[in-house]
């Protein structure tokens, strides 16, 4: 039996060789990479998304939380919205009226993430009681006017940092979290159906933070992890990642499908946004902003979207900055930071209506704000 | 509908040091601050009834099968890596019975501590390469109660065991969450009693930037250092020396821009298991104590190096506090978590310093 020191010598020995097949399949990569979406978009002569600052405008801004806004997520039909505060609360809101229709108490203030179940009925939220909770809004509130969980999703070792409901499916839901793995849960059970990670190698080696299901083939999904990598899960085969994406300089903070199913965008404290192809692995584009002339701490990206066709990215950062992305030819076309009405702080969270016309911003100023296209724009 | 957060509730947030992975309850490095919520309930609750005495007793069997199998395969490690390793070669009688135990504890489910296991436990932990082992606990990751449950092996395995407050306060169990507890030290009800909630994060065993700023707004922050730890490495890295951990991990939580303006309290922590070592273990194997200088031996040289490693955190601390943070509050107390009169003490001296610096506010 092989002595402790020899055990970490092999263990070191076997890293550094990692290592270097990882270096030369980087390499790799960068010579068969002979453009990107950019370049080739200009190429193509593609003419630049036409913008004004009148396009997009904020027409409602949601107060009634106490604490900063961690997460945000619309119903898939209706327009509502679900929002999950520092201040121990979900807020369900009307977007169109501004009503606040239901204010969950939560029993664990410290909640990062909330979402709503495919037909809007319930809520799901989780952070770092390590668990999700789920709270049927059509339930009887007790005596103190609160709504009782319905049910408890436990087992992770670690925070919740994000959770989404499979489209159509009321009873699964998939969590991510900082004990570095994703979850499969059956909601009416409670039980964990896989686990995508931890004991099973190809796992993330570091906190998970976002996840993003593909609308176009839900058996797929993503995640996104602080050991800057992005991996991609097939729900059927928990034991290994299909892929692992490479790229990033630093925590990976927000994971979002584009709405081909193709190809996914990500948004980093490295403070660019990028984009993948889920199938070959390479990064497509890279949406960097420009260096602040003050020479202050680069912003970080909290949170991304894109519109409808994907033609726009939209990505939130830890300075209050909104900016709209033109995906194709990589430049802003928008600072929803800088126009009328804008949030005081750091933009935490965002998420597009279901049908594209509207995109509501969440903030540690302790609002949300809708912005939505307005006069003859059309949705993008 | 939506009520303020009201204003007399001051929020807490207890502060964490490194634990050890905890596969089955295994692990150390408690900076004792769940053994200080406990005294909280015990003091300033309704404590504990005998229902929720009885729910530790699996944990405590636990902590007897982890410390067991601690000695057990640490004896047999060292016995294969140090040069004069006879001394940690389990007697031939013992082994079977070691390797017994060692599976037993080594599994997800433990069984209840009957008689005859406690009697295996005993021989085990009477062995003299398991006592050798003990005394440098320090290198096999040890926890603290281990001689305590030892010590008390018959009394837990009665068929109508009931935990005493001593024994829930020597329990270890790790949780993975969010630990809150809410308590009044003057007394709730009373005039001028105000309410108080504890937040103990130290289950998270990850990247605390990612949630940090969630407490931004708490009324302060209570950072729990052990003392006691200055010659111990971690659990999970064994290379890395627990009071470096320690600092380095206070430098962060001091340099947070969300505790710009919160209150900390510093709790130089199980005092009485340094004062102790101090006897045997010199300050200075400790990379950042390694200026020290020994004094005389007694009772003079603890308060010396007492004193010292106060200076010490003191000195870090104002050197991680930017310019515009100076008239935060900085408090530092000496505790020792399992005694309760201290404890008691200690948050009353809180009470007061929360008081007043809200009142000046």
């Amino acid at each position: 039996m092989a002595s402790v020191a020899e055990l970490k010598e092999n263990h070191a020995v076997a890293t550094a060789k990692v290592n270097t097949l990882r270096e030369r399949l980087r390499q790799r990569r960068q010579m068969l990479l002979d453009t990107d979406v950019e370049r080739y978009s200009k190429a193509q002569g593609r003419a630049p998304v036409s913008f004004n600052p009148t396009d997009l405008v904020c027409c409602r801004t949601l107060q009634g939380h106490s604490g900063k806004v961690y997460s945000l997520d619309w119903t898939p039909e209706k327009n509502w919205i679900v929002s999950a505060s520092q201040d121990g609360r979900l807020i369900v809101w009307n977007a169109l009226t501004s009503q606040k229709t239901h204010a969950i108490k939560l029993h664990c203030p410290w909640v990062m993430t909330c979402a709503f179940a495919p037909n809007g009925q319930s809520v799901a939220c989780g952070g770092l009681d390590s668990a999700c909770s789920i709270f049927n809004l059509n339930s009887q509130a007790d005596r103190d006017g609160n709504l009782p969980v319905s049910r408890m999703l436990t087992g992770h070792k670690g925070y919740v940092s994000s959770c989404q409901y499979v489209p159509d499916q009321e009873t699964r839901l998939i969590t991510s979290s900082g004990d570095q793995t994703c979850v499969l849960w059956d909601v009416t059970t409670g039980q964990r159906i896989s686990i995508f990670g931890g004991e099973f190698p190809s796992g993330h080696t570091a906190d998970v933070f976002s996840l993003s299901i593909n609308s176009s083939n839900t058996n797929m999904f993503v995640s996104g992890s602080c050991d800057a990598t992005v991996r991609l899960w097939d729900i059927r085969i928990a034991s290994r990642a299909v892929r692992t994406y490479h790229g990033h300089e630093g925590d990976i903070n927000s994971v979002k499908f584009f709405p081909d199913g193709q190809r996914f965008g990500t948004g980093s404290d490295d403070g660019t946004c990028r984009l993948f192809d889920m199938r070959t692995g390479h990064q497509l584009q890279v949406y960097s902003r420009e260096p602040d002339r003050n020479d202050n701490e680069l912003p970080t990206v909290t949170s991304i979207a894109f519109s409808i066709s994907g033609r726009l990215l939209f990505a939130g950062y830890s300075n209050g900055d909104c900016y709209v992305w033109d995906t194709l030819l990589a430049e802003v076309v928008l600072n929803l930071g800088t126009l009328q009405n804008s949030h005081e702080g750091r933009i935490s969270c965002l998420g597009l209506s279901s049908d594209g016309s509207a995109l509501c911003t969440g903030s540690w100023d302790k609002n949300l704000k809708i912005w939505a296209f307005s006069g003859h724009r059309k949705i993008v | 509908m939506i009520e303020a957060m009201t204003t007399d509730e001051v929020h807490v947030t207890v502060g964490w040091e490194e634990e050890g992975e905890n596969k089955g309850g295994n692990g150390s490095g408690e900076s004792g601050k769940s053994t200080i919520f406990k005294q909280i309930k015990l003091l300033f609750q309704t404590g504990f009834n005998e229902a929720e005495l009885r729910s530790y007793i699996s944990v405590i069997h636990a902590n007897v099968y982890q410390t067991i199998k601690i000695l057990h395969d640490g004896a047999k490690e060292l016995s294969q890596v140090e040069s004069d390793s006879s001394k940690y070669v389990i007697s031939p009688d013992n082994q079977e019975i070691g390797e017994k135990l060692s599976e037993i504890a080594g599994r997800l489910d433990y069984p209840l501590l009957i008689k005859e296991l406690v009697h295996d436990v005993k021989k085990l932990w009477q062995d003299p390469a398991i006592q050798e082992t003990f005394s440098c606990g320090s290198i096999v990751q040890l926890p603290d109660c281990a001689q305590y449950f030892m010590e008390n092996l018959d009394r837990l395995a009665e068929a109508d065991y009931v935990p005493t407050k001593e024994d829930v306060l020597h329990a270890r169990v790790r949780t993975n969450g969010v630990v809150q507890i809410q308590f009044s030290p003057v007394g709730e009800g009373k005039r001028g009693g105000e309410v108080y909630r504890l937040y103990d994060v130290g289950g998270q065993r990850n990247e605390r930037r990612k949630w940090i700023h969630l407490f931004e707004g708490v009324n302060a922050v209570i950072f729990c250092a052990a003392i006691s730890e200055y010659d111990q490495m971690l659990f999970e890295d064994e290379t890395k020396n627990r009071m470096m951990e320690t600092k380095e991990l206070f430098d962060w939580v001091l340099k947070q821009r969300c505790f710009e303006k919160t209150s900390f309290m510093l709790f130089l922590n199980k005092f009485d298991i340094f004062e102790r070592k101090i006897q045997k273990v010199p300050l200075s194997v400790c990379e950042w104590f390694k200026d020290y200088q020994p004094i005389a031996p007694g009772k003079q040289e603890v308060e010396h190096a007492y004193e010292f490693v106060k200076k010490k955190f003191e000195e870090l601390y104002f050197q991680s506090s930017k310019p515009d943070r100076v008239d935060r509050v900085f408090k530092i107390y000496r505790t020792t978590a399992l005694d309760q009169k201290l404890v008691k003490k200690t948050f009353k001296l809180i009470d007061e310093s929360m008081r007043r610096s809200r009142e000046g506010s």
